[in-house]
């Protein structure tokens, strides 16, 4: 056990992210029914915006100034993209999404470069050593962030007035509309929110692995874990991140010497499984039409 | 009235006669030589200071030496991504747009894009060269045209087992790679030859060529306790990032890199972990000032207006293709065989061409240079320093 344990700890750290990613994904399709293509572009950007400010600024502060500036990004998609678009086709929402992920890719690399960057600076080093295990500041500072984070945010959403508003919207738009809910706002600040978390996702990989075009395939891995966890799922992204995060080293450690490149495909594998027995994803609803 | 017309006529008729000769050769066809490079996408860092040592030699040639036999030497440039489709699209963009008899030259990138590559290549006599080292392609009898402007990777890796058994006996070694042709090209050969020389590969790990968390496999290789760890396939896409973690996890391995892992930027990202990191390199360094090149390239770019300062690993070797390929070209341009099959003649030839110290040799042994030195990272000089002299592997 004690030789799984560091491979448990890395698989949590990793989770913690896929979660936070997952749950800005999935707070956007509960509310929005729109399936966010451009997620892992969220991701990039916010990675890029932290990166810029890194080079002024501490790097947590570059982090939390990126936060705000990823907020408004999130607001001006969803007016720009997302709203002219409600209420048609849902190809052509979808369309737009995969349109707007293209078009994030080549502004990044226009702004940017195509070369890796590094992020000047660094976090505060939270790593230890507890017994024979070394606990690295990256999975510390990935599940001091991404746990409260997330937790908070289900509860926010079960409990507070906000919540309450999106989940309406989510249930009864036109409904929401005559009761004087400001749906449009609200939604903004969904997209919003969205943009937040990914940005804090790409923060936090950047910190370690530089930024660069590779992090978007990081973000590709939302899908199996929004699939899984239930797309209306918050409570189900997180519960998925994390678990997927953990078979993902459980198969580094014993299945990657036996099936080199497997752990790549796992995500995908695991998916279809649970959904042959689950269709919803473990703790997304069950959808019933009347006709 | 009929003399005045005659005159004006006859003036004109000289002037025109006078001035053919600088028409001629405003109008002379330019010699091309195409580059598809990875401008984007994980190796763009690679991609694109190669790009800038292929527009200072191809500059160099034309300025300084004068073009190929008259003509100006032209560089096209396309962008591959590291993508095999989209570089293999770039490839007959370019080859459906140029003159035969005008670009008698490209340079390819990757070890999959150069083998997809290969057979059109050999059918159409183009001669080819690529940023790929693989042991396929130098392969006279399948792939006449194409050549190596290096050791291949089966050569790099003989040269990093020898220094090892040369420091331990009964190494153990472990052996961590990308999955791309890149990654795996060298990997069967090691393995043979890691067994020769009485070696134990006791781990390998096939990773994607860039990945956000090394922690499983420096973990997996923590379990595997090598003495060595090679790596091959990722051009400081990774290297880093696995170097800082193992650091980071207490792995006592020695890590070995091949060339595309010999740049300065190494040292910059992984800091006190790339301590001595050692890998193959077999051209110059921009800051070895004793090469005649570096020295002159120096100047070149001073009087450009082009900046002076580090130039990457990258940069070096495109402008060690570009002024070898260049010194080919005027060759066969003075013997009159400017042509694809000329160029290729010239090339084998080339073994007098010192390149202005680029590297050991333009001598090529099975159309590859097997030619190389070993170098180890110092953090505190920041740099490589060469702990062998030229190591000749063929």
């Amino acid at each position: 056990m004690s030789d799984l344990l560091p491979y448990l700890i890395g698989g949590l750290a990793n989770g913690a992210l896929y979660g936070l990613l997952a749950l800005g994904f999935v707070l956007v399709y509960r509310a929005t029914s729109v399936v966010n293509f451009a997620i892992g572009e969220f991701l990039l950007v916010g990675a890029y915006l932290t990166y810029t400010f890194a080079l002024f600024l501490p790097l947590p502060l570059a982090i939390l100034a990126a936060l705000p500036l990823a907020f408004l990004f999130g607001i001006l998609v969803e007016g720009g993209f997302v709203r002219p678009l409600l209420g048609r086709n849902v190809v052509a929402v979808i369309m737009a999404t995969i349109g707007l992920a293209a078009a994030l890719d080549g502004g990044v690399q226009l702004l940017w470069g195509p070369d890796l960057k590094y992020l000047t600076g660094s976090l505060p080093d939270l790593g230890f050593q507890a017994g024979s295990v070394f606990v690295s500041s990256r999975a510390v500072w990935n599940l001091l962030l991404a746990l409260p984070l997330g937790l908070g945010l289900l509860w926010l959403l079960r409990r507070s007035k906000y919540g309450i508003l999106v989940r309406a919207i989510s249930e009864r738009e036109v409904a929401a509309l005559a009761l004087g809910i400001p749906t449009a706002r609200i939604l903004a600040g969904v997209w919003g929110v969205s943009a937040l978390l990914a940005t804090l996702a790409g923060a936090l990989l950047a910190v370690a692995s530089g930024v660069g075009h590779n992090l978007v395939f990081f973000g590709m891995k939302v899908f199996p874990v929004a699939i899984l966890g239930g797309l209306d799922s918050v409570g189900g992204a997180l519960l998925a991140g994390f678990l997927l995060g953990v078979l993902e080293a459980v198969s580094q450690r014993y299945l990657e010497p036996i099936l080199p490149g497997f752990t790549e495909a796992l995500p995908f594998l695991v998916v279809l499984l649970v959904l042959l027995v689950r269709p919803y994803g473990l703790l997304g609803e069950r959808q019933i039409e009347r006709v | 009235m009929k003399r005045r017309e005659f005159l004006r006529k006859v003036g004109v008729g000289s002037m025109v006669a006078l001035g053919m000769p600088y028409i001629a050769l405003a109008q002379a066809r330019p010699v091309k030589l195409a580059t598809l490079l990875p401008l984007t996408g994980p190796f763009a860092f690679a991609g694109n200071a190669g790009r800038e040592g292929f527009v200072d030699g191809v500059d160099y040639v034309n300025e300084v030496l004068g073009g190929i036999g008259g003509r100006k030497l032209e560089l096209i440039v396309e962008d591959t991504g590291y993508d095999v489709a989209k570089g293999t699209a770039a490839f007959n963009r370019v080859l459906s747009r140029e003159r035969p008899d005008e670009l008698l030259f490209v340079y390819g990138d990757s070890t999959g894009l150069s083998k997809a590559l290969a057979p059109e290549i050999a059918r159409l006599g183009l001669p080819y060269s690529a940023t790929s080292f693989a042991n396929e392609l130098a392969d006279p009898k399948t792939y006449p045209t194409i050549f190596v402007f290096g050791p291949t990777y089966n050569d790099m890796m003989e040269a990093l087992l020898r220094q090892i058994r040369l420091e331990k006996a009964r190494a153990r070694i472990a052996l961590v790679y990308s999955n791309t042709e890149f990654g795996r090209d060298p990997i069967p050969y090691v393995k043979e030859r890691a067994k020769a020389l009485g070696m134990e590969v006791v781990h390998e790990e096939v990773t994607p060529p860039a990945f956000t968390d090394a922690t499983p496999v420096v973990l997996n290789l923590r379990r595997a306790n090598p003495d060595y760890v090679i790596l091959q396939g990722y051009a400081l896409s990774v290297e880093p990032l696995i170097l800082r973690t193992a650091r980071e996890q207490g792995l006592q391995a020695r890590f070995m890199g091949t060339y595309y892992s010999a740049e300065l930027a190494l040292i910059q990202r992984a800091g006190p972990a790339a301590e001595g990191f050692t890998v193959t390199y077999h051209n110059a360094y921009w800051y070895d000032t004793l090469v005649p090149a570096v020295d002159e390239m120096r100047k070149f770019r001073q009087r450009k207006g082009r900046d002076t300062s580090y130039r990457p690993t990258y940069y070096m070797g495109s402008l060690a293709v570009a002024l070898a390929v260049a010194e080919a070209m005027r060759r066969a341009a003075a013997a009159g065989k400017l042509t694809r099959a000329g160029v290729v003649e010239y090339l084998e030839k080339l073994g007098d061409y010192n390149g202005l110290g680029l590297q050991r040799s333009y001598q090529f042994v099975n159309h590859r240079l097997p030619y190389t030195k070993l170098y180890r990272a110092s953090v505190r000089e920041g740099r490589f320093n060469a702990i062998t002299d030229w190591i000749k592997l063929a």
